[in-house]
């Protein structure tokens, strides 16, 4: 069954806002967040971890900010360094816990979603084959920016 | 000393739980990557407590948390979550798994955890 086109903004808003909750609930610092904006063309990216949406809305999650914005929060929440393999398994497990938040959160107000296991995307990337996607970058207080995009199927 | 067996397929996940679980004095013996390798390791280590991440390819936690109980009733788990995995956490614990945490952890909580184990 296709969305009205009303329903499917009120999905992606509580998305969003969601997502917001989550970063704000896992991630101990503050942040400072862009008006999501609508992406024309295909999304490159040089890092980050992507996140499979399923249910009553299909697209994904994707996290990106360059690896040392990664490291970065992961030396806040757990107190230590972050780089090679270790880094690589934090920010999927980060955007694990974002996501699940994410399905939480949302389920609260009646949207039933399902995600996948993350995915690691690194080097040189074009993301691109969605039919709408947002993008909101986040200030993270003395860390540095990072990327949420909604890819919508 | 008890011995724990860590399952988890994400690498950061297990030096955490690993890092945390040896400050509690308890000894980690080993790490498993998936439910499969954590029956395997089960047998061969005999843990007297496991942590079972959830979301793991091969052999998810909760089927694994049902095998290793035939294996043996005895040995402890605490089930390792994320959000949005009440069902799957409720399904382990009524298959025989003891707790759960949810990620990300804290010292405190994976404390509570154990003592309510043991």
């Amino acid at each position: 069954m296709s969305l009205t086109v009303k329903e499917r903004n009120r999905y992606i808003t509580e998305i969003l806002n969601g997502t917001y909750s989550s970063l704000k609930a896992v991630v101990p610092i503050n942040y400072e967040l862009s008006k999501p904006k609508l992406v024309e063309q295909s999304i490159h990216i040089q890092f980050g971890v992507l996140i499979g949406i399923t249910g009553d809305i299909k697209g994904k999650l994707v996290l990106d900010g360059q690896t040392s914005i990664f490291g970065s929060v992961g030396e806040t929440m757990f107190g230590m360094p972050l780089e090679g393999e270790m880094l690589t398994s934090f920010s999927g497990e980060l955007g694990n816990m974002i996501a699940g938040g994410l399905s939480t959160n949302v389920a609260e107000s009646g949207i039933n979603i399902d995600i996948t296991s993350p995915t690691i995307v690194q080097g040189n990337t074009k993301l691109s084959g969605y039919k709408k996607a947002l993008h909101v970058s986040v200030n993270l207080e003395n860390v540095g920016e990072m990327g949420i995009c909604l890819l919508l199927d | 000393m008890v011995k724990v067996l860590v399952t988890d397929d994400a690498a950061f996940m297990r030096m955490q739980l690993k890092d945390n679980l040896t400050k509690l004095g308890l000894e980690v013996v080993g790490e498993a990557v998936d439910g499969a390798d954590a029956i395997e390791k089960c047998k061969e280590l005999r843990p007297d407590l496991i942590t079972m991440d959830i979301t793991m390819p091969e052999m998810n936690g909760v089927d694994a948390v049902k095998e290793i109980k035939k294996l043996d009733g005895n040995v402890k788990m605490i089930m390792c979550s994320a959000m949005g995995q009440q069902n799957m956490v409720l399904e382990a614990i009524q298959a025989g798994a003891q707790d759960f945490i949810v990620k990300p952890f804290t010292f405190e909580r994976i404390k509570e955890a154990v003592e309510k184990v043991f």
